[in-house]
């Protein structure tokens, strides 16, 4: 039995589980967010995806990633309400994260361009928004090789234990979701630095780029089922390597 | 205890039995909950040694109990049957209460003397004690917590014996729903409700969790310790009760997630699941029902945001204790994904009074009509810890509708030193701050919300005239920015920015547009935060800048604290008409910034004052003015 | 999977043919077809695909490249949306889903975490990671209407 609702007076139809942002934008609205995809867990934490949902006679804010659908309910996805509350949050994170360009982008649109706060005293991750993505994203990877520390005003992203883990394979799938793109990993030819570890690249059979961290190989071969000589060739090798063989179908 | 008891009518055999038993002429009841402070650990070494060197032990029974109440008098003593009341005891009157105890003539020299010197001899006639209404704090002054004998022959058990025997489960949730029981825990959301929900979700495999809150963390509280320590049984008592509410026929299991900081109370709770286990009360066919249960327990490890019923299931599950969205309650999605249900101690405490004495007992106490709404009135009592500037601090229980006024000045003995009331804090670090203009409001849940504050679990914080408020509430938003489990943009970085900007209006550096960020900023923090610690957590803030505005005020305006307590926008002088040059205050004072000579009078170097307020402690001339 | 045609350890000779027939047909419209007899290397596939997929046509995020193959002999290279695709198979957040309109294997950027594991794994070097963005730079046939096919002035990419 698929859910209805509505958005914005719109009838819409989900699957029974399914959150509220996600259904939002496969229906083409638009809500903005900095903490969320759909392949990790929703947690709501940075409080921009804001919007009124009315359930029967009882009206209320919420996050809409981590708000499961129902049956009847009717969402607006903005309001003089909401985008005051969306504004606020921006003006917090954007003191957080003075030099994020994404965060700078979307807070101008709510009409904060500086922030009435000083810089935040505890954040040793600068631009660090707290909004765990990299975190959940590596436990949702099965590398479960970050984690949150601490809490409150102390409240940091960091390795378990204070000490890098030995499941970290180096993927940088952390770096790849942070929305200000805050966590450091420096790729050189031979090794990409990342969370306090040197990963070792594999290296392009043909030219010596660099292909993908030796761990992170060795993970995909035992997870994914692909054979090994999937991993030794770069990109661009593999690309030319396709024109030659179309090259030679045609010519 | 003998052997597990099969039936009902075995323990209704023994409770007979223990009744029935000549108890020794004397019983010493030591308070060893809050008193272990003042040294009641050795008071009770003391005693017992005394009785044994005496060889009185067949006439005297010393007991440790859990806390009596009345904490401002520690350490406390009661003697039994006569219910002797005896208040700061030492170690030196051991045995000059002994001796009473045997004669039978009571000590008068250690009795409670009032105001006017009026002495009392029964702890139930004391003014603090005779204005309260003591049903879930009645056993603490007379049971030894760690025998389950003595709450059986106060009558303990007696309400799950009826429950298993007489009681269908359904049954026992209808008497819940109305008797008007009302979490204790701060929601008020009413318990019967919550069982009843509970009971209907589904579970695959029937298991459904009853789970009691202890994680009891607000600063200046301490109801829940309380009743564990001094009356574990109640609560085991009324978890089982619970189990079979809810639970029966299924695979119910119990979990205590009690906070690791109250060792006593965790020892205690581990004898009484112990000797309920013994007893046969927990564990498989209670009471031949065929009820099965059982109770872990688990300690948290002290995050105050635990005690939020998501968080405190993400941490029993081993995970960080952090809340979730409760658009699914737990009551049908909770632990382990089960239908859960989560009581706080008082709540459950309550269960087996109401089971026992009937719901129209429970109904007649309180405000509201529950006839038809659960959700209609506050029934029962309710514990409070009353702190702060108040001279009878301590552990009171009064009846739903009391209003501040009885309990700060009827039972409180009202502010200390002789200074003006200004403000209560009800609720704990999330609660409202009240005026004076509202001392006549009748405590109940609702009324509380409605005035800006809330019963929170129990915390009520007397504050007076030396008390500035845009402190106060700097202090709570302190202590929740550090307690945030840090999810939340609105909470997290909202509490971190109310305390700086709190914090400039404290040291002067604030103006009316500080005032208006915080008021903004906190209504995003209340309206955008995920739980209730987030949505709660400006209460204080909100509630004196809605009663206290001139306060805040004083400070952005004229750089004035009112109360004299914010060090930046005071000063320390000393008076030269009044100083007599005794050099106590250059003595004391940490910074050695105090100059002068001998019998001249003195002055205080301003630069480097750092406020401490030593000078003004120890000057006997009343010299040191702070402006 | 058999061993990755593109490696070069083996000479391009050796590797299994090629079909000679278009792409196989996986969506419900026509497929792309690559036609490098008709190729004159001008890019303009390579430019209106930039323009499709960015503001300011950010070559780099290009899906489609020209590659010489000899004196005026050119041949493109594009995702041939492979019918078991390894992007797909390796994709541990299921961010590669096939349209099924379009039959493009399309990337979904509100699932993937960005792990840079479908480029390595793609054996004909199309799936390329955008280090900037870090997301994957995939060709999605433009939702139907493939720019590449559309702007080419010599017809040597046809929509079908």
């Amino acid at each position: 039995m698929p859910i209805r609702f509505k958005i914005n007076d719109v009838a819409v139809e989900a699957k029974p589980g399914e959150g509220l942002l996600d259904v939002a934008r496969r229906n083409g609205f638009s809500i903005p967010s900095l903490c969320h995809l759909e392949s990790v867990p929703a947690i709501g934490a940075c409080r921009i995806c804001l919007v009124e949902v009315r359930r029967g006679r009882r009206s209320k804010l919420t996050t809409s990633c981590n708000y499961e659908v129902l049956d009847g309910i009717e969402v607006s996805t903005d309001s003089p309400e909401i985008r005051r509350h969306r504004a606020m949050n921006l003006e917090l994170l954007l003191a957080r994260a003075p030099s994020s360009e994404a965060i700078r982008k979307l807070a101008a649109q709510y009409g904060v361009s500086q922030p009435r706060f000083g810089p935040i005293k505890y954040n040793p991750l600068p631009n660090c928004i707290l909004c765990e993505l990299c975190v959940r994203a590596c436990t949702e990877l099965g590398h479960h090789a970050l984690t949150t520390v601490g809490r409150g005003d102390r409240k940091r992203i960091g390795l378990p234990f204070n000490k890098p883990a030995d499941t970290c394979v180096g993927c940088g799938a952390c770096a790849s979701v942070c929305p200000t793109h805050c966590i450091p990993m420096t790729d050189t030819l031979t090794k990409r630095a990342i969370w306090g570890q040197k990963h070792d690249f594999v290296r392009c059979s043909e030219c010596g780029a660099p292909v993908i961290t030796k761990k992170h190989r060795d993970h995909a071969i035992a997870t994914k089922g692909l054979p090994e000589d999937y991993y030794d060739v770069c990109q661009s090798c593999k690309q030319i390597a396709t024109s030659q063989r179309f090259a030679a179908i045609v010519w | 205890m003998t052997s597990p008891f099969k039936n009902a009518a075995e323990l209704e055999k023994h409770q007979k039995q223990l009744q029935g038993q000549k108890q020794l002429p004397s019983t010493i009841a030591v308070c060893t909950s809050g008193c272990v402070a003042y040294g009641a650990n050795r008071l009770v070494d003391a005693f017992t040694k005394a009785v044994k060197s005496r060889k009185i032990g067949d006439q005297v029974r010393i007991i440790a109990t859990g806390c009596q109440g009345f904490c401002e008098r520690g350490p406390l003593v009661v003697v039994h049957p006569q219910e002797w009341f005896y208040e700061k005891v030492d170690g030196k009157d051991i045995n000059d209460i002994l001796d009473s105890a045997l004669k039978g003539k009571v000590l008068k020299r250690l009795l409670h003397k009032d105001a006017k010197g009026k002495t009392y001899q029964k702890e139930s006639e004391v003014p603090f004690y005779r204005n309260q209404k003591r049903l879930l704090l009645a056993q603490n002054s007379r049971i030894d917590p760690c025998s389950i004998d003595d709450y059986l022959r106060a009558g303990g058990y007696a309400a799950l014996a009826k429950a298993l025997t007489k009681m269908a489960p359904e049954e026992v949730i209808e008497q819940i729903t109305a008797s008007g029981l009302r979490g204790r825990g701060g929601g008020g959301f009413p318990a019967g409700v919550k069982w009843k929900s509970c009971r209907a979700a589904a579970s695959k495999n029937g298991v459904r969790y009853i789970i009691c809150n202890a994680d009891e963390g607000d600063p200046g509280a301490f109801m829940d310790r309380a009743l564990i320590e001094g009356n574990p049984h109640s609560v085991i008592e009324g978890m089982i009760i619970g189990a079979w509410a809810v639970g029966h026929p299924g695979k119910p299991q119990g979990f205590v997630y009690i906070r690791n900081e109250y060792p006593l109370a965790v020892e205690r709770l581990g004898i009484a699941l112990e000797q309920a286990r013994a007893a046969g009360l927990l564990g498989k066919n209670i009471l031949g029902s065929g009820l099965n249960f059982d109770i872990q327990v688990n300690r948290g490890g002290g995050a105050f945001v635990c005690g939020e019923s998501t968080a405190l299931m993400a941490s029993i599950e081993g995970d960080v204790g952090r809340p979730r969205a409760k658009h699914i309650h737990t009551v049908e999605v909770g632990l382990n994904g089960k239908p859960s249900n989560l009581n706080n101690v008082e709540t459950w405490a309550n269960v087996p009074l109401i089971i026992d004495h009937g719901v129209k007992w429970f109904t007649k106490i309180g405000t509201g009509d529950v006839s038809d709404n659960p959700w209609g009135g506050s029934k029962g009592t309710k514990i409070f810890a009353l702190v702060g500037k108040v001279k009878n601090t301590g552990l009171v229980e009064v009846p739903m509708g009391a209003t501040l006024r009885e309990i700060i000045y009827d039972i409180g003995g009202g502010i200390r030193d002789g200074k003006k009331f200004k403000a209560v804090q009800t609720g704990g670090p999330s609660g409202g701050c009240l005026p004076e203009s509202k001392l006549d409001v009748p405590v109940d849940f609702d009324t509380l919300v409605q005035e800006g504050s809330m019963m929170g679990s129990g915390g009520m914080i007397v504050m007076d005239e030396d008390t500035c408020m845009v402190d106060v509430a700097k202090y709570f938003v302190g202590f929740l920015k550090f307690e945030s489990c840090g999810n939340c943009t609105s909470c997290r970085d909202g509490l971190i920015r109310l305390h700086e900007l709190l914090e400039d209006i404290t040291t002067g550096r604030g103006s009316e547009a500080t005032i208006q960020l915080i008021e903004d900023l906190a209504e995003t923090v209340r309206a955008s935060s995920l739980c209730a610690l987030g949505t709660s957590a400006v209460n204080p803030l909100q509630s004196t800048l809605r009663y206290f505005r001139d306060e805040y005020l004083a400070h952005v305006q004229d750089q004035r604290c009112p109360a004299k307590v914010c060090k930046e926008l005071i000063t320390f002088t000393i008076d030269a008409k009044k100083c007599n040059g005794c050099t106590l205050c250059a003595k004391r004072c940490p910074q050695d910034t105090i100059e002068g000579k001998k019998k001249k009078p003195y002055t205080i170097i301003q630069d480097n004052c750092i406020k401490c307020g030593i000078c003004m402690d120890v000057c006997q001339q009343d010299a040191v003015i702070v402006q | 999977m058999s061993a990755n045609p593109a490696s070069k350890s083996q000479p391009v000779s050796a590797l299994p043919p090629l079909s000679g027939k278009p792409m196989r047909q996986v969506g419900s419209t026509g497929p792309l077809v690559l036609l490098p007899n008709r190729c004159t290397g001008c890019r303009t596939c390579e430019l209106a695909c930039a323009f499709a997929h960015s503001e300011d046509g950010n070559l780099g995020l290009s899906r489609i490249r020209i590659h010489p193959a000899g004196p005026d002999r050119y041949v493109q290279v594009t995702c041939l949306q492979c019918v078991n695709a390894a992007c797909v198979q390796v994709c541990p957040t299921q961010a590669l889903v096939r349209n099924a309109d379009t039959g493009a294997i399309c990337h979904d950027e509100n699932r993937c975490v960005g792990c840079g594991l479908c480029e390595t794994a793609c054996p004909f070097g199309h799936m390329h990671f955008a280090v900037e963005m870090r997301k994957p730079v995939k060709c999605d046939l433009c939702g139907g209407r493939p720019a590449c096919a559309m702007f080419c002035p010599h017809e040597a990419l046809e929509w079908r």
